[in-house]
């Protein structure tokens, strides 16, 4: 009786020990795997935002995804957004051209990572249509790991300086 | 024989299932209490900030805390923020006050929040006596029962 509880115990304890290595082993070279997915999806989102492409600029979003301006103002959720991208791409920004550059991405859990983005802009309107000087600044985006394996935002925060 | 690790087994499955419920219907309760608590970290880094204490700022970070400024200048752990803070409390912010007033509180996990908080530093030689104004967004993590800041973010508007 002894002996079996005994292999029981041992069992589950080879069990618990062996998947959290495992885990641990795992993680690792997933973080590359997921730097990578990551940078994919800056550049998906970069290369939608130049089509001017409301609707695939806001898809790059979780559902319940949020946005906030350079000067603070939010847009909260699919319908928003798509209705901030497709203003901006028909009025002041409609000849706007972006590069974006991922400066450093740092993993908050296996599933969540924060994404500094350097941003740079040409083309740009002022709201009355005059040539506005070039932009630059840092984007500050959280991303989400999605259960088909792709990264989306989840918080999208920018800066100019 | 067959009936113990039957009931080990039974036993691991009802403790995995018991603990996953009893996590979820905490959550909802938790996150009161912490976004009080969030509120409550954010006023006593406004106030740590206001008395120019350079280190006990820092001590709000994680250890390998990230700060990045408004021109997106990084800072990285306690040692690069103390001294960051050391520089702007005894130069072009020695006479500053900041008033931090949060505006939404995301959590991404039970242990893990975004924040945003609308900002303002008055100076008293700069034109009308605001230096800054803005947003804050930082990353928050709970780590023994107190929150603390993994990265900080400001932008100036």
């Amino acid at each position: 009786m002894i002996s079996s509880r005994l292999k029981v115990a041992l069992a589950i304890t080879l069990f618990l020990v062996f998947s959290s290595g495992f885990a641990w082993a795992q993680m690792a070279s997933k973080t590359d795997a997921d730097s990578a997915a990551i940078k994919q999806c800056v550049a998906a989102w970069e290369d939608a935002w130049n089509r001017h492409d409301a609707h695939a600029t806001a898809a790059a979003y979780v559902e319940d995804g949020e946005f906030s301006s350079t000067t603070g103002v939010p847009s909260h959720g699919a319908k928003e957004l798509e209705a901030h991208y497709n203003e901006i791409f028909t009025t002041f920004l409609k000849d706007a051209h972006r590069s974006d550059t991922v400066r450093s991405i740092r993993f908050l859990t296996p599933e969540i990572a924060s994404v500094d983005i350097d941003w740079q802009m040409t083309g740009a309107r002022t709201r009355d249509g005059k040539d506005a000087p070039n932009r630059k600044g840092l984007l500050t985006w959280v991303v989400t790991k999605q259960r088909n394996g792709q990264w989306m935002i989840t918080i999208y925060h920018e800066s100019a300086f | 024989m067959n009936s113990i690790p039957l009931k080990a087994a039974l036993a691991i499955w009802l403790f995995l299932t018991f603990s996953a419920a009893s996590s979820r219907s905490q959550m909802a309760s938790n996150h009161d209490a912490d976004t009080a608590a969030i509120k409550q970290f954010v006023a006593n880094f406004a106030d740590t900030w206001n008395s120019h204490d350079a280190h006990g700022v820092a001590m709000h970070y994680v250890e390998d805390g990230d700060f990045s400024s408004v021109k997106g200048e990084a800072s990285h752990g306690r040692k690069e923020l103390e001294d960051h803070y050391t520089m702007i409390f005894t130069t072009f912010l020695k006479n500053a006050h900041t008033t931090d007033t949060v505006r939404s509180i995301r959590f991404l996990a039970p242990d893990l929040a975004s924040v945003d908080i609308d900002w303002l530093v008055n100076e008293p030689s700069a034109p009308g006596g605001v230096l800054r104004k803005g947003l804050l967004t930082w990353m928050l993590s709970k780590r023994n029962g107190q929150w603390m800041i993994v990265i900080y973010h400001e932008q100036s508007f």
